[in-house]
């Protein structure tokens, strides 16, 4: 079952601006469908799970406040051509953690500011772009006070004559000591004319930080194909096989809709 | 462990801070087509040079200075520049003797080897001191070998054929601003040519040097390896302390024939500025090299000095199965800055490169990687793999890393790695423990550090490199 | 079963097989012994289909197919396994999705039902007792993180599996403690019956010592230059090639 099925299941119209449901895990979801302009705020010591749907051509900008030892949970999907902006603001002590999944062409960015000490920012984010499609993920985190944690990590497959796109940037203030920034680009080119292109970059003025990025292009690993066709898959099976398990990890960091987040995943490898 | 005093003690003094007083001659301030033709005539260059050079200028005329880069750059009067310096030739130099003993001393104190001890070392020395070639040796020796070796200002009026073949094919006047100031007022330089099959039997060597106030120095040099041939040319400049700020403009071009290699290393440590930022060179360098079939060209570089530095040796890897090379330190200190790192760009199948860069910076400089590894289209096969490496002593200084992977075909493998760390407390203490001072514990790490680009230099360097490395550390450790 | 006839085959237009002739029958345990580089695993990549080698000449029969001509999934299909020497990582892909991919694919070649869930997994239960595997690893991505023995011990999970009709072990011993060693052979002679063969490749006498084989065959410079039964491991172990060899080169 499809994201959209299973939110309709839950009794969410989809034309709305959305509602509330019980995800898997039990844990109760803000459903928000294209919304223009979207502000979310957690108050202290609170906690919050925030599904975002994109579903056509628009332009969207979110802006998610979390306020001290808050925790809020994010889910933002892009099943059509949405130019999205997020700012999320982070005070002390907070948790956000941001599952990502653009099967379309879409531009879409992050910005997050770390405005506090000892918060802890999580984002997961995979784009598939197919046909003659667009995608880009912008990933920004500032790093404006000591002892924060990032760790963000973007997959990309561009199919067809697709073109896929990141950017990244960690930028980590003269006082940001202690910082422990993550970022991992990983992209798989599929077909003669796919592109991708990658800029994963630091901005450090602090010494005593930990901050490493990595970035890589590649394409499906053919000994592994070769491993899957002498145990009798197919070699498209092969194929799909990887780009499943590539993306995998990627839509069950979300736990309330790793299982839906998959079948869109398939859904999107039927089609190319 | 009294980081404290690591950083208030950031002030190595320049060891090679002095001026000598040689007569020079120069012509006035400010760039225009005039001057250009002063210049042409003064070298005495044909005329389809002062064509080549008028063209520049115009095509500069029309270009915006760039600002892309991580740097904060003063801003630059070209109007208030001299174009043109020369030591006063009195006469023809026919021996060692002859050259001004003011002169000789000047590369005494830099221990540049230009007499008989370089015939022991092997190395043969195109000094140039500010913009005119003044000496060169060994001359012969290479010549019996049909390889060429000689200022750019000789090589036009004696090679124009290769000159005009070659001279602004890989980086011509439209690349970018500086290249094309270059193109425009190019004072002097060095011309290589190794023939066909020739392995050069020795490094070749250029020592740089800036030395007339308000000069600004635009070298040109051009190194062309033949088909099968191989080369290892070293390029290292020191400058004397200078409290107005001067202005480099060089361009490198490289061209690599079918189944040529050629290395270049360079080791820069012109003037960086003193403790407070003043002074020192801004050193805007276009280099590239272009590789043909089978082609291997490895640029290293121990980048140390100069207040500014923008450069990005790259490779265009035209041929299949070329491979292109870089290997970088580049260590600031006090306020110095740094935009630096590399191009890839993959054409031909089968094409491989390898970055490895590593920065270090200290007091309150800044320290950029840059770096763009395109694949093309037609490009199968190409394979990059790229480290990025950052070590920060203090906290007022920055490191950055601004990579990018462009790539257009999906048989590439690319990757790319950084990392940011710090000279961490226990291996100070460590080290101390075990009777090394602060600061040979802080050079032994950071030549450690180094050490994967350092090894790839030729020994001699690696030994000045190692020695600069810790000069350029001075003080900046408790 | 498997009738070799002349094989020939090179990779990057170096010749590696240089004539090979060599008959299985169902119920037999073939071991190919021989220095290193004579050729043995380029022999089983060649069977199993591995692009990377070109035959040259020679015929391959299996089970009065044209093995040559099939693609490499399709022999897999027909109950050719290949137990890589080196099992490939591939990261984010289960055991478990993978085993159940690759049997069902076998079920449709053979024109049957694909198994339920349940019966799947009871199978996987089953046979990963074979080799002592322990089934958490079956929830883990293929071979990742793995350790060697693991790895040999997840080949021959899958061979019991796909109930292949001939294995061709690609130095299985190679990298194992006695322990493993003992787990991996018992579970391919457990495997082993009147119906399928298995052709062994190994630097070890060891090996052997559970696996007993039929014949035992000595491959050098891309040919089998020597036949012989289980006694010839033993002397081979003892004595090393030379002999042979310099037989050869007379």
């Amino acid at each position: 079952m499809g994201l959209l099925d299973y939110l309709q299941e839950q009794g969410i119209d989809l034309e709305s601006s959305g509602g509330i449901v019980t995800a898997a895990d039990n844990s109760q979801v803000e459903v928000v469908i294209n919304p223009n302009n979207l502000d979310v705020t957690v108050a202290e010591n609170d906690r919050k799970s925030v599904l975002v749907l994109h579903t056509k051509a628009d332009s969207s900008r979110m802006v998610f406040d979390v306020h001290p030892c808050a925790s809020l949970r994010v889910v933002d999907v892009y099943l059509g051509g949405c130019f999205a902006e997020s700012v999320v603001r982070q005070q002390a002590g907070s948790v956000c953690d941001i599952t990502s999944v653009v099967t379309s062409g879409a531009v879409v960015d992050y910005m997050v500011d770390m405005n506090g000490k000892q918060a802890s920012n999580a984002l997961k984010s995979i784009f598939l772009s197919r046909g003659e499609e667009y995608c880009k993920v912008a990933v920004r985190v500032n790093h404006n006070y000591s002892d924060c944690t990032s760790n963000s990590l973007v997959k990309g497959v561009a199919s067809g004559k697709s073109k896929g796109e990141f950017n990244g940037m960690v930028y980590v203030a003269q006082d940001a000591q202690r910082t422990d920034a993550r970022q991992n680009s990983r992209n798989i080119e599929l077909g003669g004319e796919a592109k991708i292109i990658t800029k994963p970059q630091l901005e450090i003025y602090a010494d005593d930080v930990k901050c490493s990025h990595g970035a890589t292009v590649g394409q499906l690993d053919s000994e592994a194909i070769l491993y899957m066709r002498q145990r009798g898959l197919s070699e498209m099976q092969a194929r799909r096989l990887q780009i499943e398990g590539f993306a995998k990890d990627i839509v069950y960091s979300s736990s309330a809709f790793g299982d839906v987040l998959a079948e869109e995943l398939n859904r999107f490898l039927e089609e190319i | 462990m009294a980081e404290k005093e690591i950083i208030d003690n950031i002030e190595g003094e320049y060891k090679y801070g002095f001026t000598s007083d040689i007569e020079t001659e120069t012509i006035g301030k400010g760039l225009s087509e005039e001057v250009i033709r002063i210049i042409s005539e003064k070298k005495g260059e044909p005329e389809w040079m002062l064509e080549r050079r008028l063209a520049a200028f115009r095509h500069w005329q029309g270009m915006k200075l760039p600002q892309w880069a991580h740097l904060d750059i003063p801003e630059i009067d070209f109007q208030d520049i001299i174009y043109y310096a020369a030591p006063k030739a009195t006469k023809k130099l026919g021996s060692m003797d002859e050259v001004d003993p003011e002169l000789k001393r000047t590369f005494d104190k830099l221990g540049i080897p230009l007499e008989e001890q370089m015939a022991l070392a092997g190395v043969a020395v195109d000094a140039v001191m500010d913009s005119v070639s003044v000496k060169t040796t060994f001359r012969e020796t290479l010549a019996e070998k049909g390889i060429i070796f000689c200022s750019i200002s000789e090589a036009i009026k004696e090679y124009p054929e290769l000159i005009k073949k070659y001279l602004g094919r890989v980086v011509p006047h439209t690349d970018n601003f500086y290249a094309a100031l270059n193109a425009a007022v190019f004072s002097d330089g060095s011309f290589c040519y190794i023939p066909k099959g020739v392995r050069c039997p020795m490094e070749l060597s250029t020592y740089f040097r800036i030395n007339a106030e308000g000069t600004g120095q635009f070298e040109r040099t051009l190194l062309v390896a033949d088909e099968g041939s191989y080369v290892s040319y070293l390029e290292g400049c020191t400058a004397p302390r200078r409290d107005e700020n001067q202005l480099h403009a060089a361009v490198v071009e490289i061209i690599v024939e079918k189944d040529a290699e050629v290395k270049y290393s360079t080791v820069q440590n012109w003037y960086p500025g003193d403790e407070n930022g003043k002074g020192g060179i801004y050193n805007f360098v276009t280099k590239r090299g272009l590789c043909h079939e089978n082609a291997r060209l490895s640029w290293t570089q121990v980048e140390t000095g100069s207040a500014i530095t923008w450069k990005y040796p790259s490779c265009v890897l035209l041929g299949d199965n070329s491979v292109g090379e870089f290997y970088s330190v580049a260590m600031t200190n006090n306020y110095q800055q740094a935009d630096t790192g590399t191009k890839m760009i993959h054409i031909g199948r089968n094409t491989r490169s390898r970055i490895v860069s590593k920065g270090i910076s200290a007091g309150r400089s800044q320290n950029a990687y840059r770096g763009l590894v395109r694949v093309a289209k037609g490009a199968d096969n190409a394979r990059n793999y790229s480290q990025c490496d950052s070590l920060l002593i203090g906290d007022k200084c920055g490191a950055h890393t601004f990579p990018e992977i462009d790539s257009n075909n999906p048989t590439a493998v690319l990757e790319h790695e950084a990392t940011t760390s710090k000279i961490s407390e226990e291996q100070l203490f460590y080290c101390n423990q075990r009777g090394l001072s602060t600061e040979d514990a802080v050079g032994l790490i950071v030549n450690g550090y180094a050490r994967e680009v350092l090894a790839k230099l030729p020994m001699e360097f690696a030994v000045e490199a190692q020695k600069l490395l810790a000069i350029s550390l001075e003080g900046s450790v408790g | 079963m498997l009738s070799i006839k002349n094989l020939c085959a090179s990779v990057d237009n170096k010749q590696i097989l240089r004539g090979i002739n060599l008959e299985v029958r169902a119920g037999e345990v073939h071991a190919i012994m021989g220095p290193n580089g004579s050729g043995k695993s380029t022999l089983a990549s060649v069977l199993a289909g591995n692009e990377k080698f070109t035959v040259t000449d020679g015929s391959v029969e299996f089970l009065e197919q044209n093995l040559l001509e099939l693609p490499i999934e399709d022999r897999a299909r027909m109950g050719l396994f290949l137990g890589f020497q080196y099992p490939v990582e591939i990261p984010g892909v289960t055991m478990a999705n993978f085993m159940k991919m690759a049997v069902n694919e076998q079920r449709k070649f053979r024109g049957e039902e694909p198994l339920s869930a349940g019966e799947f997994l009871r199978m996987m239960r089953e046979k990963s007792a074979i080799v002592e595997l322990d089934s958490k690893l079956t929830n883990r991505a293929v071979n990742e993180g793995f350790s060697g023995g693991e790895k040999k011990k997840n080949e021959i999970f899958q061979m019991a599996m796909l109930e292949p009709k001939l294995s061709v072990l690609d130095e299985t011993d190679s990298g194992l403690d006695i322990d493993a060693l003992r787990i991996v052979a018992t579970g391919v002679t457990r495997l082993h019956n009147e119906q399928n063969a298995t052709v062994v490749i190994t630097h070890y006498q060891r090996l052997l010592d559970y696996i007993v084989p039929d014949y035992v065959h000595v491959l050098y410079k891309g040919r089998i230059i020597y036949t012989g039964d289980k006694t010839l491991a033993l002397k081979l172990e003892k004595e090393g090639y030379d002999w042979l060899i310099n037989d050869y080169k007379e």
